[in-house]
């Protein structure tokens, strides 16, 4: 593997930026550029949307039914409790 | 799904609310205690917390709606009053005053800020139900970031919280909370690498 850059050290700066869609095309382009040249940025990035995919799947992983069933349970004896006392 | 439309859903839902809508009022305080279950795991490290954190958003929750002016601004509210939630129940625990730990700040020392993991193995509630929520790895990975890192990412990659929400809840700047989110990123990718 090659010695980082300077190129491999802007990346590292802006791969946040990169990742969340908030650099221009040209910028996109360059860091798209240099990661096919680059093994160990390749790597960086990809590990990168590695780690964001998994944190994504987190968010969309339902609590499980349990958990969800007990928080009902307290909801509704708490709102009774409120209406019996209003 | 966005976070605009998210703290829209709740607005909408602290709005009908507040005019005595049962069905809204549900809808919200179960949403409340999901936060904080997902909160005491995923930031604070704490199962054995999660049930009274829990209880306390569903009472606080229930409390403020009558009275919040702001609708728009619940979702931060929420996220603000779980994390001290957590910090107080940390601060109540018996014989752990003098070993809390900020969410915040975690422990400083001469190499940096790291994080310590005090959670009780022996009272892991909820360990199977936990194992098959989210993904072993990430949990782990999670566990070993610092404190003040590992609550970022968890805001903004999982909750899906905006740059400036975070900002709010954690009392930094929408830059500093940049700055975190970059380094969190790093770090989880490292740690997911040793897990």
């Amino acid at each position: 593997m090659s010695a980082p850059t300077n190129t491999c050290q802007e990346i590292l700066t802006n791969i946040s930026g990169y990742l969340d869609g908030e650099l221009d095309a040209s910028a996109c382009d360059a860091i798209d550029r240099h990661c096919l040249e680059c093994a160990s940025c390749a790597a960086l990035v990809n590990g990168l949307r590695e780690t964001l995919g998994l944190c994504r799947q987190a968010a969309t992983a339902p609590l499980p039914d349990a958990v969800r069933q007990r928080a009902r349970e307290s909801v509704r004896r708490l709102l009774d409790r409120q209406e019996k006392e209003s | 799904m966005p976070s605009a439309d998210v703290k829209a859903e709740y607005a909408g839902l602290v709005k009908a609310a507040a005019t005595g809508d049962r069905g809204a009022m549900e809808a919200l305080l179960v949403k409340a205690q999901e936060v904080a279950y997902r909160f005491s795991l995923l930031v604070c490290g704490h199962p054995e917390d999660a049930e009274d954190v829990m209880q306390d958003a569903l009472l606080k929750t229930y409390q403020h709606v009558a009275r919040i002016s702001e609708p728009d601004a619940f979702r931060t509210w929420l996220y603000r009053t779980v994390r001290n939630a957590c910090l107080m129940k940390r601060r109540r625990r018996v014989g752990e005053p003098s070993n809390f730990v900020s969410v915040e700040r975690g422990i400083d020392t001469v190499d940096g800020t790291v994080h310590v993991d005090v959670t009780d193995p022996s009272r892991a509630i909820d360990q199977r139900l936990i194992d098959g929520w989210v993904d072993g790895r990430l949990r782990q990975a999670l566990r070993r970031l610092p404190a003040p890192y590992r609550m970022i990412v968890v805001m903004r990659e999982i909750e899906g919280l905006s740059t400036k929400e975070v900002a709010a809840i954690a009392g930094v700047s929408e830059a500093n909370v940049k700055t975190r989110l970059h380094r969190a990123r790093l770090m989880l990718r490292k740690q997911l690498e040793h897990v």
